[in-house]
């Protein structure tokens, strides 16, 4: 890896992680497990559509490894990673299709994913289907929620191509 | 826009108005279990996918007790004939703010104690 791409890496995983760490002191909005904002996806959206799937692949995981860290939450650790891998994979996919003008769209489709891992963790952690009931409200706010860091992705891409 | 991406746009919007439509029935008016105030109404704690303790919502005592295991605690009040976790050292407190149980389907969670707490038969 050239010396450039590493340093644009590390200064985009502790952007991330500055946002991971300002967004745990927004309150929940509302009390569901795994509903939140997800801001610190904003990078990843971006990431996707700029570097290689191994190098975003590298970001995220030290991302989601730092943000147990920071976040002192280990049991969430779990969730968080499988969310996010079933998020980037699903990504690296579909940047192929989707082109970089509707990066929103891609954005949303990660969330979704997202919530698709955890919700699978949480059923084979609680051995029931019985939180699959939360699947549906997790779908819903990871719409929303994906929609919103999409367009903040996009405005950042934008500035960058000037 | 390329027809793929319409395409894909169209799937996205019937998903996420599924998805609110089920939310709806879940979680809406109507979603609380249909018993009156001399039957039985159930409702049981699972913990690791094992049913701990059954309770009945309508013949318990106002009380405040805890279910605890290596992993931590989760202090459970019943109040009026209806249940909640008051309390707990998990790190999100999700099951706290779920607040009392509601609807027949959804059941209080608590992920990092692996606790549920949901009406039963």
């Amino acid at each position: 890896m050239k010396t450039r791409r590493l340093a644009e890496l590390s200064m985009l995983t502790a952007a991330a992680l500055i946002i991971f760490i300002v967004e745990l002191r927004f309150p929940d909005i509302i009390p569901v497990p795994g509903v939140k904002l997800g801001l610190a996806n904003i990078i990843t959206v971006y990431a996707v559509y700029r570097f290689s799937g191994r190098e975003v692949f590298l970001m995220v995981l030290t991302r989601v490894i730092m943000g147990a860290i920071f976040s002192t939450n280990f049991s969430a650790l779990i969730y968080s990673f499988a969310g996010a891998m079933c998020c980037l994979g699903g990504m690296l996919l579909l940047r192929k299709i989707i082109p970089v003008k509707y990066i929103w769209l891609c954005s949303i489709i990660g969330a979704m994913l997202h919530n698709t891992g955890q919700m699978a963790v949480a059923v084979i952690a609680l051995r029931s289907f019985a939180v699959t009931v939360y699947y549906p409200v997790l779908i819903v706010a990871g719409c929303i929620a994906g929609a919103f860091t999409g367009i903040c992705a996009q405005l950042i891409l934008k500035r960058d191509i000037k | 826009m390329p027809d793929r991406v319409k395409i894909i746009i169209v799937v996205v919007a019937v998903i996420f108005i599924g998805a609110a439509a089920a939310t709806f029935v879940l979680f809406g008016p109507g979603s609380e279990p249909d018993k009156g105030k001399d039957e039985p109404l159930y409702v049981e704690i699972v913990r690791d996918g094992r049913v701990i303790e059954k309770l009945d919502l309508n013949s318990e005592k106002d009380r405040t007790f805890r279910i605890e295991d290596e992993r931590g605690w989760n202090e459970v009040t019943i109040k009026d004939g209806r249940i909640s976790i008051t309390d707990a050292d998990c790190p999100d407190h999700t099951c706290v703010k779920t607040g009392e149980l509601r609807s027949e389907y959804v059941p209080i969670v608590c992920l990092p104690h692996k606790l549920m707490i949901r009406f039963a038969e």
